[in-house]
């Protein structure tokens, strides 16, 4: 089999690296956002009180704007499997198609049927028969999520599967082991907490907006004491849960979970440091600056006193009789397809588990082929197959880091949020407000490094152990994947600049200009009073 | 009748929920977790919202 274009790999990795990117921009607020509409809506419905109906029409509004443009970022993505990676598309469409159909079919048509109830049936359903659309909203876009990290989860883990000599490619034999692939369900409820935590992080930061200015305060406060609460909770859960899914990762992809420790050589427990920050060198396979904190990495990561953690240098070289075994399963892969031997089928399934390695010593025979590597080329090839057989340790060692530090930053200041927000004293706390309104991209931001630790750490690897990268692209040239990367990066920059006007353009008109009248219940209005009714916190500007 | 039917339902929705506790909690932990989870964050936002009513009901009380 021909090698793809390293270039056109590149390209086509840069291509779906970007629009997934741009699309993860958008997912998480429509996360967090349906699951607040549905909490607010719940309050409405229980207090009778108009001020929460107004809160579930306002930053209903402001996720319909996010839905939109989400909608049409995440379209082409599922083409881009088809365009850009056929051949993996072939290898494991049977399988990976599944969770992608079910979830056009099943979550996104709900979820799309029940916007448009959501929005428009205020005054055509009854209060329950219209909390419950909005909550099968939110169940509708969690659902999408779901499915699409099943997929993932089978990128990662595969699971429910196995490879079909005669036909080539992954056949997909038990759903029960897709769907609850360990991977798929913890990657499913971290990102979809993540997303909880993007959508309070905005409605606090917005209501902090407000109270800075003065406006709507009733409003604000009432939109800031949610998403507080809601936001402390779900940070404490996405913390927890990071946790527990790294210990998956150290079970299952040990290169990725070494490559966020930025860990070389196997540790020494207990002492091992775990690194705060270090300057991995992928050329040289060493840190060239390490801080660290000494006793920590092995409590940490293996949840125990006494574990070594596997370092890279050692995965790689025990990754050598992976090569050597899935070299034999290629070629006797090949003969099978020329012969269709007992024999041959026989070799093949004997080291069918390493097939994916021999495609990694693919690229380094004579003319690509595996029958052309002698014993003098073999220690050779297997260096070389092994050296591109762990991840890219810079990428991944700091995109953790970061996408770490910012979750331990939303447990403090939604802590201080909560805490402020129940004593209603957060109108002595300015700095407080102005630190949640400057936050609101920070959990967004949070989940993109998250995203970026889960793939890149996942290389070279499109389908773990199974399928690598560079040959799952499609044969294209480079001048097209530069021209349709061109024109990706400007449409989707369109998008986002669509999407950054209009909710701007919103959030600053606030509920009463929406056309959300805010104030008018007599309730609310004498009620309202008394929280931000110091002198001087109305006119004053902290801005 | 209209109690019949309100009993009816919770006690359809208890069923569903021990039928999801012991399927889920066998096969799907995780996703168990997640529906746990976010009914949890649901309600503590919820009840911090009710708790806020009730401060204000307090305070403007205590200004009468």
């Amino acid at each position: 089999m021909p090698l793809i274009d390293p270039n056109v790999v590149d390209l086509s990795r840069l291509q779906f690296a970007l629009t997934a990117l741009y699309h993860f921009l958008f997912v998480p607020l429509t996360l967090g956002l349906t699951i607040m509409l549905a909490a607010m809506e719940t309050v409405y419905v229980i207090t009778g009180k108009q001020v929460y109906k107004d809160m579930t029409h306002f930053w209903g509004k402001l996720f319909g704007i996010n839905f939109a443009i989400g909608v049409a970022t995440g379209l082409t993505m599922e083409f881009e499997f088809g365009t850009n990676w056929s051949m993996y598309s072939h290898f494991v469409g049977d399988v990976f198609g599944t969770p992608l159909a079910i979830e056009g079919l099943m979550a996104f048509f709900m979820e799309s049927t029940f916007v448009g109830l959501m929005f428009f049936g205020w005054d055509r359903l009854s209060k329950p028969a219209h909390l419950a659309v909005t909550y099968l909203v939110a169940l509708g876009s969690n659902l999408s999520a779901l499915w699409i990290l099943v997929a993932n989860g089978f990128m990662q883990n595969p699971q429910g599967a196995s490879f079909d000599p005669d036909t080539m490619r992954m056949q997909f034999n038990d759903f029960t082991a897709l769907v609850f692939s360990p991977d798929a369900q913890a990657k499913f409820v971290h990102t979809s907490i993540a997303g909880f935590v993007a959508g309070a992080m905005f409605v606090m930061g917005i209501s902090a907006y407000y109270m800075l200015r003065g406006r709507h305060r009733e409003f604000a406060a009432r939109s800031f004491r949610m998403a507080a609460l809601f936001g402390l909770v779900s940070t404490l859960a996405v913390v927890t849960l990071g946790d527990a899914l790294g210990r998956l990762d150290y079970l299952v992809q040990p290169t990725k979970i070494a490559a966020m420790e930025g860990l070389w050589h196997t540790s020494t427990p207990p002492s091992a440091p775990w690194l705060i920050a270090a300057l991995p060198n992928d050329a040289t396979q060493s840190n060239s600056m390490e801080i660290g904190v000494p006793y920590v990495l092995t409590p940490l990561v293996a949840h125990s006193l006494n574990t070594p953690i596997p370092g890279l240098i050692d995965l790689e070289q025990a990754n050598v009789p992976r090569v050597d075994n899935g070299i034999k399963a290629i070629a006797a892969l090949q003969q099978y397809g020329e012969t269709h031997s007992a024999t041959s089928l026989a070799t093949f399934k004997q080291y069918e588990n390493d097939m994916g390695y021999g495609f990694l010593a693919q690229r380094y025979a004579p003319n690509q082929d595996v029958n052309l590597i002698t014993p003098a080329l073999l220690p050779s090839v297997e260096q070389q197959a092994v050296k591109d057989s762990i991840p890219n340790v810079f990428v991944t060692f700091w995109s953790f880091r970061i996408m770490m530090v910012l979750g331990f930053y939303f447990v403090a200041i939604f802590a201080f949020a909560a805490y402020y927000s129940l004593k209603n004293q957060l109108e002595k706390h300015p700095m407080l407000l102005k630190l949640c309104m400057w936050s609101i991209p920070a959990p967004i931001l949070a989940t993109e490094f998250g995203w970026v630790t889960a793939e890149a750490g996942r290389q070279p690897w499109t389908v773990y152990g199974w399928l690598p990268t560079f040959q799952s692209a499609s044969s294209h040239d480079v001048g097209y994947m530069i021209f349709s990367l061109a024109g990706f990066a400007l449409l989707y920059s369109a998008f986002i600049a669509a999407e950054l006007y209009l909710m701007f353009k919103f959030a600053r008109l606030g509920p009463d200009e929406h056309g959300v009248a805010a104030h008018h219940s007599p309730v609310d209005a004498s009620i309202a009073a008394p929280i931000f009714a110091k002198p001087g916190f109305a006119n004053k500007s902290w801005e | 009748m209209g109690t019949i039917v309100k009993f009816g339902a919770l006690a359809a929705v208890i069923v569903f929920a021990l039928f999801l506790a012991v399927v889920a909690g066998d096969y799907g932990p995780w996703y168990f977790a997640w529906l746990v989870g976010t009914t949890m964050i649901i309600l503590i936002s919820v009840a911090g919202a009710v708790m806020f009513e009730t401060q204000l009901t307090i305070n403007e009380d205590r200004r009468l």
